[in-house]
């Protein structure tokens, strides 16, 4: 009896410490104002609310080839690229979630690679760690302690909390690739790896939900990409009925793997970038879906940002 | 379902616990039974058919042999010394017939799941086959590798006559797949569970608490330092052309780190889980960076593989009738020092090939087995001249500057073999180690260090964690008994440590988007 008792206090005691916690991690305000706060993860959440057109969604190809401020200079609309390193199509959904809360953006890109990554969990198992980090927040907000325990080296200006690249991981280094013709003509398609598709559905279902549209996107790619994973992808959308593009069929943005890669053709740098951000900053204008928000007041910090921009790439580059 | 998983230590172990416990004490040894089965059945579906036959292939072959042992015995006792040796060998023919099926049919399915692919490339290399050899994609029953071993170490006991044979055929079952060893062992002879694994000793307050805390020590391992280095030894390790010749040393750093940090937090919560039940299964690590060469290294990490390659591998080796002319030969003509450098040389060769072999069907782990031959012979060859060296030079052996030199020479060649290990090829491996000479520039460096998925705040929190780690490693160096210190404490003391273990988990775990898990490493073994 004296056992259960202890242990009858010991989850209490637990239990208060956790909700304690929980309160100084989760993000009190910072959907609700701008830039009050952002978490370490969801960068996306230091954005005003419903400022943002456009989301990405994907892993290092996607943070390596699209540029936002480019995109924004040229044509006016506002993205913000939701990437990690090898992402897994369980955590896209995580960003997707979050970025669609927040924003309520009106086209999300979604990197074609991902699906192509072999999740570690099954769709039952993410689906009952979602509904457990939803009755236990701080699973999903732990990593804010580095926001929080970290409070003294942040400066107090809430525009310091903006991501300025919105997202984007610059990167000027060249590592020329060898050339050769990685997208090699088969009648093979890539099969996904089992419960990718699950996932992607319930991607589907919530921009359908939210009304959003969601197309995929393959970002140029020399090393991981290839023909097979286009047909693969391609059937995909077909049986969705949505957009695909592939941007390493015949080279549309004519690529120079020699200058314009930071690895040997895994990932672009910032010029490879600067092509796939304008081309879909030329395509966003072509879907007529959203408006130039150049010289609106309330996009105003975009402009900042723009300038801390150039200006950093400028003492890069020189 | 891996160990690590919440499905595991929040739902799947506490269900086996309260099943277990509700249930009469005859019954506990078969709640295990379908519990393990249940596990198996989760992480390797229909691939179960393979361990159901292996374990009944041990049962039959065992009991034959114990059968045979007390008929020999029978026999004997009113035989004359004569009949007795000539009765002694005749089942001695008999039960070695037994063995060889049995080894056979066992080592069959690993060769088939592990080795087959890689025997047909070597083939080809070998001989540049071309074309004809057709490489069979499969899935390998997860734990094949461990189950086999602990499978043989049973049936080669009972023909030794070491161990007798169990007549309960839920025991053997249940031995070979315990579900806290099934998928990364520790390889557990059957001598030393066979008075625990089928008591069904009811879980006690005491065992419950001290499993638990023992797995929360291996999530803290796993989730706190493990997959927080995971993405840098990726990155590092796949594109290590990228990145400066600093980088990709703590990449291979870290990954010994990392791969420490997995496989005995691994073991952690599978030996935690086993002492709730109240089952003793042995350890598999001590310490091991603490050792002052490659010899004691084996003895501290993978505890249970040495030992098997020691008394299955080695020793029967050595005894052989071939070595044993061999060296008696050497002997005559050089003296017993390079004779017993000779046996053991050979015994060693054998061993370290298979080791490597265990360890993965590729070159690179036949590389990694034949580094370690390599530095454990060179060291046995060289002890005695270092010895004299020391003793000239006037250097105390057991001076701690000594043996804190020996210990940084041993992790570097550790470093070094992990490196080999992991490397997607030997030609990589070399490359990193050329790349990290002729790429060392601290400027690159300290331009890429915190792109690789890690900030400042990561690398805080790896080297606090590792201190803890360190810390208690030398506490138990030291031969102090930490939780038996800890479970002396008061109570609001034992309070807060359990509570800044879960809490350190659950706020400093690398989780979640952002990070990436490690696979269990030892599991595809």
């Amino acid at each position: 009896m004296k056992n259960v008792i202890k242990s009858i206090i010991f989850v209490i005691i637990l239990f208060f410490l956790i909700e304690g916690i929980t309160y100084f991690l989760i993000p009190h305000q910072n959907i609700k104002k701008y830039g009050v706060l952002k978490t370490s993860l969801y960068e996306i959440l230091s954005e005003e609310e419903n400022t943002i057109d456009s989301l990405f969604i994907g892993d290092s190809l996607i943070y390596s080839a699209v540029s936002p401020m480019e995109v924004w200079h040229n044509y006016g609309y506002t993205m913000f690229v939701e990437a990690s390193a090898a992402q897994l199509i369980n955590d896209s959904y995580k960003y997707l979630e979050v970025g669609i809360e927040s924003q309520h953006p009106q086209i999300v890109f979604f990197e074609a690679n991902v699906l192509y990554r072999n999740p570690k969990n099954k769709a039952w198992y993410f689906d009952l760690y979602s509904k457990m980090e939803s009755s236990v927040p701080i699973l999903k907000y732990h990593n804010n302690w580095k926001k929080v325990m970290f409070k003294f080296l942040n400066n107090n200006d809430s525009f310091k909390n903006i991501n300025v690249y919105k997202g984007y991981k610059y990167v000027t280094k060249v590592q020329s690739a060898q050339i050769k013709d990685y997208m090699h003509v088969t009648t093979k398609a890539k099969k996904l790896p089992a419960g990718n598709e699950e996932i992607f559905q319930k991607m589907l279902k919530l921009c359908e939900k939210e009304n959003v549209e969601l197309v995929l996107v393959s970002t140029p790619n020399m090393r991981s990409w290839n023909y097979s994973k286009h047909l693969g992808i391609t059937n995909l959308a077909q049986k969705y009925n949505i957009e695909f593009i592939d941007l390493n069929i015949h080279n549309p943005l004519n690529i120079d793997w020699h200058q314009e890669t930071k690895d040997m053709g895994d990932h672009l740098n910032h010029l490879g970038a600067i092509k796939v951000s304008n081309f879909l900053g030329q395509y966003l204008q072509e879907t007529n879906l959203l408006i130039d928000h150049r010289g609106d007041q309330k996009y105003a910090s975009w402009d900042e940002s723009y300038k801390i921009y150039k200006n950093n790439l400028e003492e890069i580059i020189g | 379902m891996n160990y690590f998983n919440i499905i595991y230590g929040f739902l799947f172990l506490p269900i086996v616990i309260i099943l277990y416990n509700i249930m009469p004490k005859k019954i506990r040894p078969i709640i295990l039974l379908i519990a393990s089965y249940v596990f198996y059945f989760l992480i390797s579906k229909k691939l179960i058919i393979f361990i159901i036959l292996s374990s009944l292939s041990i049962y039959l072959a065992t009991i034959l042999m114990q059968k045979m042992t007390k008929e020999k015995n029978e026999s004997m006792q009113n035989a004359s010394k004569e009949e007795r040796k000539i009765i002694k060998e005749k089942y001695k023919r008999k039960k070695k017939i037994i063995l060889i099926i049995t080894i056979i049919f066992n080592f069959a399915f690993l060769f088939y799941f592990k080795y087959l692919n890689f025997f047909k490339h070597l083939l080809q290399d070998l001989f540049k086959i071309t074309g004809n050899l057709k490489i069979v994609k499969h899935l390998a029953p997860i734990g094949i590798s461990f189950y086999t071993l602990q499978a043989i170490s049973y049936v080669i006991d009972v023909y030794n006559e070491k161990i007798e044979a169990t007549p309960n055929i839920g025991k053997v079952f249940l031995y070979l797949s315990f579900f806290p060893t099934i998928m990364e062992g520790p390889i557990t002879r059957f001598s030393d569970v066979n008075d625990t694994i089928y008591e069904g000793n009811k879980v006690t307050y005491h065992n419950f608490c001290f499993g638990y805390q023992r797995i929360l020590w291996g999530f803290f391992k796993k989730y706190i330092i493990a997959d927080r280095l995971n993405i840098f030894v990726k990155l590092t390790f796949n594109n290590y052309f990228n990145y400066s010749g600093l980088t990709v040393a703590l990449g291979i750093i870290f990954y010994t780190i990392l791969l420490y940090m997995e496989f005995s937090g691994t073991m952690d919560v599978v030996i935690g889980s086993s002492e709730i039940f109240g089952i003793n299964i042995p350890e598999n690590f001590r310490q091991p960076f603490f050792s002052k060469n490659i010899s004691e290294f084996w003895s501290r990490w993978h505890i249970t593989l040495g030992l098997w390659f020691k008394n299955y591998i080695f020793y029967p080796v050595s005894l052989s009738k071939p070595v044993k002319k061999i060296t008696t030969f050497v002997k005559e003509k050089l003296g017993s020092r390079i004779s017993s450098l000779v046996m053991g040389g050979i015994s060693l060769f054998v061993v370290w090939f298979l080791n490597g072999l265990w360890h993965g069907a590729g070159y690179t782990f036949l590389f990694f087995g034949m580094y370690h031959f390599f530095l454990i012979i060179t060291g046995n060859i060289l002890e005695p001249l270092i010895i004299k060296i020391c003793d000239k030079l006037k250097i105390n052996r057991q001076n701690p500057f000594y043996k804190g030199f020996q210990i940084f020479k041993t992790t570097i060649l550790i470093f070094l073999g992990e490196l080999f290990f992991r490397a997607n090829s030997i030609k990589d491996a070399f490359l990193m180690l050329k790349r990290i000479i002729t790429h060392f520039n601290l400027n690159t460096f300290r331009g890429e260090i915190f792109t690789l998925g890690l900030d400042i705040k990561d690398f805080l929190v790896i080297l606090i964690a590792l201190l803890i780690v360190l810390i208690i490693s030398i506490l138990k160096e030291k031969g102090i008994n930490i939780r038996k210190e800890i479970s002396t404490q008061n109570i609001v003391i034992r309070f807060a440590l359990y509570y800044a273990l879960i809490i350190g988990i659950i706020v400093f775990g690398a989780y979640g988007p952002g990070y990436a898990p490690v696979d269990p490493i030892y599991a595809d073994f």
